[in-house]
């Protein structure tokens, strides 16, 4: 573990990223740049669509790194997370090599003799060949160094949650068969989560945490350029400027970044020229995925000359930005 | 510095933040690693190291301006570019206050904080040292503002205008003054909330509020709860349903049914040469489905606001959690829960839905149900009702009940009342009693507890 650190400042996180197409904050970049300076893992929540998946793949990129991801989901166990012997390959090479295998045994005359013979042999049936490698133990043993991702922690039961506590603070496994192995470097860690249920207090007592919410509208503005370029820039503008009112809604799904850009490609594809009345009717299940948010947005919604505007609504909200005044 | 990080982090304890000794350690290295020149990169690296929740971040975020600014406003000298003639007059019409609102007059003009003494005067005087609780910051601010004659300044500033006008100062001249006096007596206001803040924090540090005495408050019946035990209850809750969840989730696990596990049964057996003498089954997760209906009136809100903090903390348990609540008709609550602390959720529906100038309806609120939601019961859903039973002399629609009872897997009632109590007054807990699986009385948060326990572990 003796890599020179490719970062020195934040601002050159900052800067990997933004040539990856990712635009961090101070507050994105400063965490990062802590977490591969203390070899910590780094938990992100925030709401979904924000880019905290996208986060972990740019990080990959501008490192140089091969990312390793782990999707959770409920049930996911260690057979499936870590490592699992290939038996049935095992079984057919018993069978196939079972000529050999007299050979081998071939002369011995006793059965403890004979089985001390097979016992020498034993490491061909428990080795790395028949050991199939999952996403953790992937990222132990790579020869190069790697991102691990483990996506959408809080989906996984508390069990799975308590075992990578395990993995995560030594990075080595132990292989019954095997022994126990080593990385060779320490990967990067990143889990996300999207808080349906509150994690254990170990483990984010173990990780650093980096809250990812909504971009301010520069920010996002920022992003819609560059991921969009197409998409001239009074209009999106004017797609940002509402997608930042609809945020303050009461809704149950706040559109997020990744909605705004898909809605900002959208309405490249229709060739929009302004935000009319038609083209909303269009494309605003683009962003809202709810039927009930969309006849909501719908009724308050009016398109006058200057764009279209939103009515207040008064109702609390679940995301609201900070310092966005209501 | 080190020992202000260390002032500041015992203030986040009190805060109600969790900081491990082992995140302290993690936020003392990565300062190292960041320096604490930049004041940005410093407060991200406390913050990514000692906060690891959404909910404390606003705690974080005011408490560390507080222990790292300095806290001191720039203000402005007014008195600086006045002619003498004009210094003059101002001199002579500030003779015409009383001593107090005088000094503070001139400290306005001058642009002069107010010294540390003065402050600790004030808070001498106002009572400051015995507060531990950060929400008590602006009240305090009030009343050393007060102290000082604060609200009186902005009458004051008027009639010197005036006077100052009278003795026949250049009009511009005085507007100039009005605005500087006025952005000096906002700054010494923030100097006073900042000082105030500080001295909060500072001795919610150093003696942490009194640990509450947490076990008598789980036994306590909800109604002799007070709103400040409520609190600390709601916070219980949380951990109570962590404790609760490993031991279900196990009892889940080792269900002993379902789809034959191939690849876990081939492990098992090596030993016995292959022969399958133990099967090993696909962890087979009976989880119930749940429906809460919840009486949220007055007598019955604490009850159900934790039942339903509870049900909502074991969300993972469960393979769908529907609630409703009514007083006196009924509303479908679980989109306010998505995406939502459940604390701010059912604060979120009590505001909607107030108590006081209707009655409690169940009846009326069973047959609304049954109407518009009766696709959301079958066989596989545990049907709970919180409430007490008491139907305001209103028809208790016992049919309909039956009907959704005989739908449901099994219809639990929790009662806070204790038995002996049912089927008086208004009550008519003794006719829906027999058409439920089990009634539960849990009049305590430890039986609450214990009824969820029962409840999710015979799915």
């Amino acid at each position: 573990m003796s890599e020179t650190p490719l970062f020195v400042t934040p601002l050159q996180v900052q800067e990997a990223l933004r040539g990856q197409q990712y635009i961090a904050g101070d507050e994105i970049a400063t965490t990062l740049f802590l977490t591969m300076q203390l070899g910590k893992p780094l938990l992100c929540e925030g709401p979904a669509g924000v880019g905290k998946t996208e986060l972990a793949k740019s990080l990959a990129h501008a490192t140089g790194r091969t990312l390793i991801r782990l999707q959770c989901y409920e049930g996911l166990d260690e057979t499936k997370a870590l490592y699992e012997w290939e038996y049935a390959k095992q079984l057919l090479y018993t069978q196939l090599l079972r000529d050999k295998l007299q050979d081998t045994l071939a002369g011995t005359n006793t059965l403890a003799q004979a089985a001390d013979r097979l016992a020498q042999e034993e490491d061909v049936f428990f080795s790395m060949r028949f050991l199939l490698q999952r996403p953790l133990l992937k990222a132990i043993l790579n020869e190069q160094p790697t991102v691990l991702l483990i996506d959408e922690i809080d989906r996984a039961d508390a069990e799975f949650e308590a075992f990578l506590l395990e993995v995560l603070s030594d990075f080595q496994v132990t292989v019954p068969e095997l022994g126990t192995l080593v990385a060779v470097h320490r990967p990067i860690v990143l889990l996300t989560s999207n808080n349906t249920r509150e994690l254990s207090e170990a483990l984010k007592r173990r990780c650093l945490y980096l809250f990812i919410g909504y971009p301010s509208m520069d920010q996002e503005l920022a992003v819609v350029q560059l991921k969009v370029p197409e998409l001239a820039s009074k209009l999106a503008q004017q797609a940002v400027d509402l997608v930042h009112r609809l945020r303050n809604f009461d809704l149950r799904k706040s559109p997020s970044i990744s909605e705004t850009l898909d809605w900002a490609k959208s309405l490249v594809a229709l060739n929009a020229r302004q935000l009319d009345r038609d083209v909303l009717e269009n494309t605003l299940s683009v962003l809202l995925k709810h039927e009930s948010d969309l006849q909501k947005v719908r009724r308050r919604l009016d398109v006058t000359e200057k764009g279209p505007r939103l009515e207040k609504d008064h109702r609390p909200s679940r995301w609201r930005n900070e310092g966005d005044s209501p | 510095m080190n020992e202000q990080m260390i002032r500041f982090i015992s203030a986040l304890r009190a805060g109600g933040v969790r900081v491990s000794l082992a995140e302290s350690a993690d936020a003392f290295l990565a300062v190292k690693m960041l320096g604490v020149q930049e004041r940005e990169s410093f407060r991200l690296s406390l913050r990514a190291t000692l906060v690891k929740e959404a909910s404390s971040l606003p705690a974080f975020d005011a408490l560390f301006p507080l222990f790292f600014d300095s806290g001191e406003q720039p203000m402005q000298d007014a008195t600086q570019d006045l002619s003498p003639e004009e210094a003059q007059m101002l001199a002579q019409s500030l003779r015409q206050f009383g001593d107090q609102l005088r000094q503070l007059l001139e400290k306005l003009l001058r642009g002069e904080q107010l010294s540390r003494q003065e402050l600790d005067l004030l808070a001498q005087m106002t009572g400051l040292h015995r507060s531990r609780e950060l929400q008590d910051r602006n009240r305090y601010t009030q009343r050393m503002l007060r102290a000082l004659d604060f609200p009186e300044v902005q009458q004051a500033t008027r009639r010197l205008m005036q006077l100052l006008a009278q003795m026949g100062m250049n009009k511009q001249r005085i507007h100039q003054l009005q605005q500087l006096i006025q952005a000096n007596q906002k700054a010494l206001q923030e100097q006073v909330s900042h000082y105030a803040g500080q001295r909060i924090a500072e001795a919610m540090g150093e003696s942490p509020p009194d640990a509450p005495p947490l076990d008598e408050l789980l036994d306590r019946p909800f109604s002799a709860l007070s709103d400040q035990e409520m609190a600390l209850l709601r916070k219980e809750v949380h951990r109570l349903a962590n404790r609760l969840r490993s031991r279900i989730a196990l009892r889940q696990k080792h269900a002993k049914s379902g789809q034959l596990d191939a690849k876990a049964t081939i492990r098992a057996n090596l030993k016995h040469a292959g022969v399958p003498v133990t099967l090993k089954h696909r962890d087979h997760r009976l989880k119930p489905k749940i429906l809460v209906l919840c009486d949220i009136s007055t007598s019955m809100r604490f009850c159900s606001e934790l039942m339903l903090s509870l049900v909502y903390a074991l969300q993972d348990l469960v393979s769908k959690t529907h609630a409703f609540a009514f007083i006196d008709h009924l509303e479908y609550i679980s989109p306010d829960f998505a995406g939502k602390d459940s604390n701010e959720a059912i604060a979120a529906v009590l505001q909607r839905m107030p108590p006081g100038y209707y009655s409690t309806d169940l009846g009326l609120a069973l047959d609304q149900f049954a109407q518009q939601y009766l696709d959301t019961v079958d066989r596989r859903t545990t049907f709970i009702l919180v409430g007490d039973g008491r139907n305001n002399d209103n028809d208790p629609a016992l049919e309909t009940f039956q009907k959704l009872a005989r739908r449901s897997r099994q219809m639990i009632w929790i009662n806070p009342e204790p038995p002996a109590l049912w089927g008086s007054g208004d009550s008519d807990m003794l006719r829906y009693a027999p058409l439920c699986s089990n009634v539960v009385m849990a009049a305590t948060l430890g039986e609450l507890t214990t009824a969820v326990d029962q409840l999710l572990s015979q799915p």
